[in-house]
């Protein structure tokens, strides 16, 4: 027992379990532990930043498509990050990242189909109301934008405007989700989560002319939800109908694109 | 074995590979099976050299980790990994310990216990059993910090995260117990 006479030469090497025997227990313990694993695991959700001619952007992926998106200036993305980390397991991948980014360079240099394949997971959106907002603004297309009254109309729920600005202002995919395409009734265009000065650049960036004053420009048409008709803003039959069924179009051409046609009252050129 | 200098000057033994490997740029946690690889061994060793007993040792193994994986949202960053599951498995230990003692004072073979540690680690010198009564009979955070400082390599502000106390208590723990040792060898 002189060992123990010096408390510094007290050795457990003497009384460790051999390696071999330790590799054997572990070998046991990890097939268990996977097992008992399985059923709680969360998926991968792997983010990293974009450098992109909008700011820093924090992106991340699940295995079921892109999950978020942020503008990093104004957070340095604790927040979404720790939403994140309640339902995936968060690694860093700074490849993903960077793929993610070419697409919205693309995006942003008039390739309009560039962001339109990725899959994306609503997973982060906090109700059933607001991912259908999501998923129906999905189908407006690239060169045109709807009002919140109008998006609000459209899945059905014709006063819920102010929901809908919550639910743009919450939305976790922006330029993905295109929230940037919803203004105003008034024909201004309203705000923005990542200033308005982004809304702007991601406007023009698709073709949507918006002219000093911030509001639509002067060429654009009004297409009906229903009747698949467009027409002049002037035009008395959008006095006629209600304001919050219209999509508008920066010009005729944009309208045409997604198979509506001119009203036979105005001749919009 | 990487060698790190002590508190106090002294070399301790750390077990290899506990840099961190993920670039910083939000401070994450490692991903938790990576950290499974990197901290299982040492884990091992020390639930069982705490319970003495592999079955126990592998449950409480599992336990572990189980309760850090679900617990894995909480964890901050990289930094805190470490002492935050010693102090997973050192409550795990203590709850073990504390249901067993119940057991015992109704069962009333505590003598029984100890025999069987005894005669568990056949052909081991005198002196290893003596001292494994010792350690056993120590007050629990006492036992622990000893553990985590001697067969564990760590530092006393980790075993104070684990322990939930400071650095100095710890420090004082592993001076008490060494203490009590000292005089159990001696008799």
């Amino acid at each position: 027992m002189k060992n123990l006479r010096n408390p510094d030469e007290f050795d457990p090497a003497s009384d460790e379990a051999s390696d071999a025997a330790i590799e054997n227990i572990l070998h046991l313990a990890r097939q268990r532990l996977a097992r008992a694993l399985a059923p709680i695991r969360r998926p991968v959700a792997r983010i990293g930043v974009i450098e992109s001619r909008l700011g820093r952007l924090l992106a991340a992926e699940s295995p079921r498509g892109l999950v978020a998106l942020t503008y990093l200036d104004s957070t340095d993305g604790k927040t979404v990050i720790a939403a994140l980390k309640q339902k995936f397991d968060v690694v860093e991948d700074p490849e993903t990242a960077a793929r993610i980014g070419a697409e919205i360079e693309a995006y942003l240099a008039g390739d309009g189909d560039a962001i339109a394949h990725r899959p994306i997971d609503l997973s982060l959106v906090a109700s059933a109301f607001q991912r259908r907002a999501l998923t129906r603004l999905r189908t407006v297309p690239p060169g045109s934008v709807v009002t919140y009254q109008g998006l609000a109309a459209a899945i059905g729920s014709p006063s819920s405007q102010r929901a809908i600005g919550t639910t743009m202002a919450t939305n976790p995919l922006p330029i993905y989700v295109p929230c940037h395409r919803v203004i105003k009734s008034d024909g201004t265009i309203g705000n923005y989560g990542g200033g308005v000065a982004r809304k702007l650049k991601l406007l023009r960036a698709e073709g949507f002319a918006v002219d000093r004053g911030e509001r639509v420009g002067p060429q654009a048409v009004y297409g009906h939800w229903q009747s698949r008709i467009f027409c002049r803003p002037t035009c008395s039959a959008v006095r006629r109908a209600e304001r919050k069924k219209w999509i508008i179009f920066t010009d005729s051409a944009r309208a045409q694109g997604v198979g509506m046609r001119a009203c036979k009252l105005c001749h919009p050129a | 074995m990487i060698r790190t200098g002590g508190a106090n000057g002294r070399e301790i033994r750390r077990p290899p590979s506990l840099e961190m490997k993920t670039p910083a740029t939000f401070d994450l946690p490692p991903p938790f099976d990576e950290a499974v690889v990197r901290h299982e061994r040492e884990l091992m060793r020390f639930l069982l050299r705490t319970t003495r007993d592999q079955d126990d040792a592998l449950d409480l193994f599992q336990e572990t980790w189980l309760r850090a994986y679900r617990a894995w949202p909480k964890l901050e960053s990289a930094a805190g990994l470490r002492p935050w599951l010693y102090r997973i498995a050192t409550n795990l230990c203590l709850n073990r310990a504390r249901d067993r003692m119940r057991r015992a004072r109704v069962i009333g073979d505590e003598e029984l216990d100890l025999a069987q540690v005894a005669g568990s680690s056949n052909g081991a010198h005198d002196g290893v059993l003596h001292l494994k009564a010792a350690i056993s009979k120590l007050p629990p955070n006492q036992r622990e910090a000893l553990v985590m400082r001697k067969f564990g390599g760590l530092e006393y502000a980790e075993i104070a995260t684990a322990l939930g106390c400071s650095a100095d208590s710890a420090r004082a723990g592993v001076y008490q117990a060494l203490k009590k040792l000292k005089v159990a060898a001696e008799l």
